[in-house]
């Protein structure tokens, strides 16, 4: 059974359809890349997957589990977890805190051991830190750790954003164009921790990407989108020389 | 310049970074215990005063600084704390039951208060709150058989176990103690998950969701938390004016402790402290220019709000990080001598933030 399945989803917003009666399914374990050219629609999934918006139509469902219609807040608890394109960190504190923020859903302690910091909330914190570190290590961030975030470089920021979200300890992580803002080395380095957390952590990977070497190099399978709609499924090749994924991109 | 070195995770999680932390902080509350033996009742109150404002600035504080929502109307969680707590102790009921039930109280008010205010922000927010307070200044106003109306009611003397706590030593000790609590509550609500939550509400509300944070939860959290520490204040200050009316709890008073938030330093514990300080100082500063300026400016009516009113837009403009921020900022000054720089502060790039989602 497909880790994640969407099918026949829409949203409009006003006149425009941003998504028109799109499907496509998900396997446990790939890496799955999204394509399309500006204002395709391709965040707006995302936006849908997560629950950010409602779909007008359609059904989504994760793990077996229908999450058409959960609460947005539930989406990280079931396993799915993400980044945003243009970086959405809590900017007004370090980048520790932030992973910590990512470890949220894995909280234990409610309010009143808190105000106590009960033993059990000491345990907690230090089970959080000690996952924290362990992401810190992999994505190479020990340098920034008790930097505030609206200090960083944005290249940073997004590499930042990838390790909140692995906090999460997710199934399956949405990375909305990682590679946009980084330099050509920090986008190789990109595709070697895209290999390490998919590979090694064992956690599917869907992302948006306009990087077509980084999506030839690190995709399964490749979705194309143009206007909203669904153009072309497929490996990265099948996909890079469909005419009609061609005609979208050059426009005819 | 101190270099902190690290050998366990629990350094970063303990409340004191090292021994210096403990040693300052040690020195300070002994200084703070041994004061009554030096001081004379006035300055005691004073002090007392100072320590009550604390007590509510944490609770503005956590809710303004640290989740970020404004409020225009804390008076009124004082008022509700202060005849809560008023009413059960002329009641006769002990004094920790009744400052326990007026913090509780005060509670459940701030949470209904936070419900209708989870849709709102900014401005709106304030108004609301506003709307809030005025609605409790009406119900101290009228609900007569309770409040005693305009004309108010006495407080009880405050007793415990046969002594007097109303004298100004043990009020005093009692505020200072009440204080240190609720210091220690609010630096444990902060280190843990229920304190990242409110920061990252604050921070980014679509983030946080998708961190699986539930906003209206921990933005009408931050509401009830906040209402106790300010409830719990308004206990401790029904003794402190000894009689209760409605004029003390105005939306000059809301304004008051905003003012001390912002000015002591949004987004910290320690600025809390600063401001409270600040506001203490506050009438005496402004008993001050009242006698060097004119007759015709210190007769002005208005002339204290708006002095609150220039103090805020003062520091929002030119020191946002307030007198804690100016601290850190002074303190790094000494420690790098000679080598500061004055862009060390200056933020490298920011990022605008609009179309956030796509
Ligand atoms: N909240 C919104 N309100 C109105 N229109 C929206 C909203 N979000 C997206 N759209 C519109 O939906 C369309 C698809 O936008 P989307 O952000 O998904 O594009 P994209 O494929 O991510 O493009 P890009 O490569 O530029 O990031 C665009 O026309 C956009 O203007
Ligand atoms: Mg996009």
């Amino acid at each position: 059974m497909s880790l994640f399945v969407a099918e026949d989803i829409s949203i409009s917003f006003g006149g425009i359809k941003a998504v028109q009666d799109v499907s496509f399914t998900v396997e446990g374990g790939e890496v799955f890349s999204i394509v399309g050219p500006n204002g395709a629609g391709k965040t707006t999934i995302f936006n849908l997957i997560s629950r950010i918006y409602d779909v007008d139509q359609g059904t989504l469902t994760f793990d077996g589990q229908d999450i058409t219609r959960v609460p947005t807040y539930v989406v990280p608890e079931m396993g799915i977890a993400r980044t945003f394109q243009n970086t959405e960190l809590f900017d007004q504190e370090t980048v520790l805190k932030n992973l910590l923020i990512g470890c949220h859903v894995h909280r234990q302690s409610n309010f009143f051991s808190d105000l106590l910091f009960l033993p059990s909330v000491r345990r907690q914190e230090l089970a959080f830190r000690q996952r924290v570190e362990d992401v810190i290590d992999l994505l190479d961030l020990q340098r920034y750790r008790d930097q505030v975030i609206a200090n960083l470089p944005y290249g940073v920021r997004k590499m930042v954003e990838v390790a909140r979200a692995l906090c999460v300890q997710p199934k399956l992580l949405l990375l909305d164009e990682p590679s946009s803002g980084l330099n050509p080395e920090e986008t190789e380095d990109l595709s070697f921790w895209l290999e390490d957390i998919n590979g090694d952590l064992g956690i599917t990977i869907v992302m948006v990407e306009h990087d077509m070497n980084l999506v030839a190099l690190a995709s399964d399978r490749v979705m194309a989108l143009a206007d909203g709609a669904l153009v072309a499924i497929g490996t990265p090749s099948e996909v890079q020389n469909h005419p009609e994924v061609l005609r979208a991109y050059l426009g005819d | 310049m101190r270099f902190i070195r690290k050998t366990h995770y629990a350094q970063d999680i303990n409340l004191f970074r090292h021994r210096g932390d403990v040693f300052w902080y040690g020195l300070l509350v002994a200084l703070l215990l041994v004061a009554p033996a030096g001081l004379d009742r006035f300055y005691l109150g004073e002090f007392a005063q100072v320590f009550i404002y604390a007590i509510a600035g944490i609770g503005l504080m956590l809710l303004v600084g640290f989740t970020g929502l404004v409020s225009l109307g804390h008076a009124a969680f004082l008022a509700v704390g202060a005849y809560t707590h008023a009413y059960l102790m002329n009641l006769g009921v002990p004094l920790p039951v009744a400052l326990a039930c007026a913090t509780v109280f005060s509670a459940v008010i701030g949470g209904l208060v936070g419900i209708p205010a989870l849709r709102m922000t900014g401005i709106y927010l304030a108004v609301a709150t506003l709307a809030f307070a005025v609605i409790v200044e009406q119900v101290l106003t009228h609900w007569v058989s309770v409040t005693g109306g305009f004309r108010g009611m006495a407080v009880a003397r405050a007793e415990l176990f046969g002594m007097d706590l109303g004298r100004p030593a043990p009020f005093y000790y009692l505020c200072l103690l009440v204080l240190i609590g609720c210091m220690f509550a609010a630096m444990n609500l902060l280190r843990s998950p229920t304190g990242r939550a409110m920061v990252a509400v604050r921070d980014s509300e679509t983030s946080a969701q998708s961190m699986g944070i539930h906003i209206n939860r921990t933005k009408g959290l931050a509401f009830a938390v906040s209402a106790a520490f300010t409830g719990l204040a308004g206990g401790l200050f029904a003794h402190r004016i000894g009689y209760l009316a409605p004029d003390a709890f105005t939306l000059l008073t809301s304004i008051q402790l905003l003012l001390m938030v912002v000015v002591g330093g949004l987004g910290s514990l320690h600025g809390v402290v600063f401001g409270a300080i600040f506001i203490g100082l506050l009438p005496q500063g402004i008993a001050i220019f009242r006698d060097v300026v004119p007759p015709a400016v210190a007769q002005l009516p208005g002339l204290e709000p708006g002095i609150f009113g220039l103090i805020l837009i003062g520091f929002l403009i030119y020191e946002p990080l307030g007198i804690y921020g100016r601290w850190l900022k002074i303190r790094l000054f000494f420690e790098e001598f000679p080598l500061y720089r004055k862009a060390t502060h200056k933020r490298q790039k920011s990022f605008l933030k609009t179309e956030r989602l796509r």
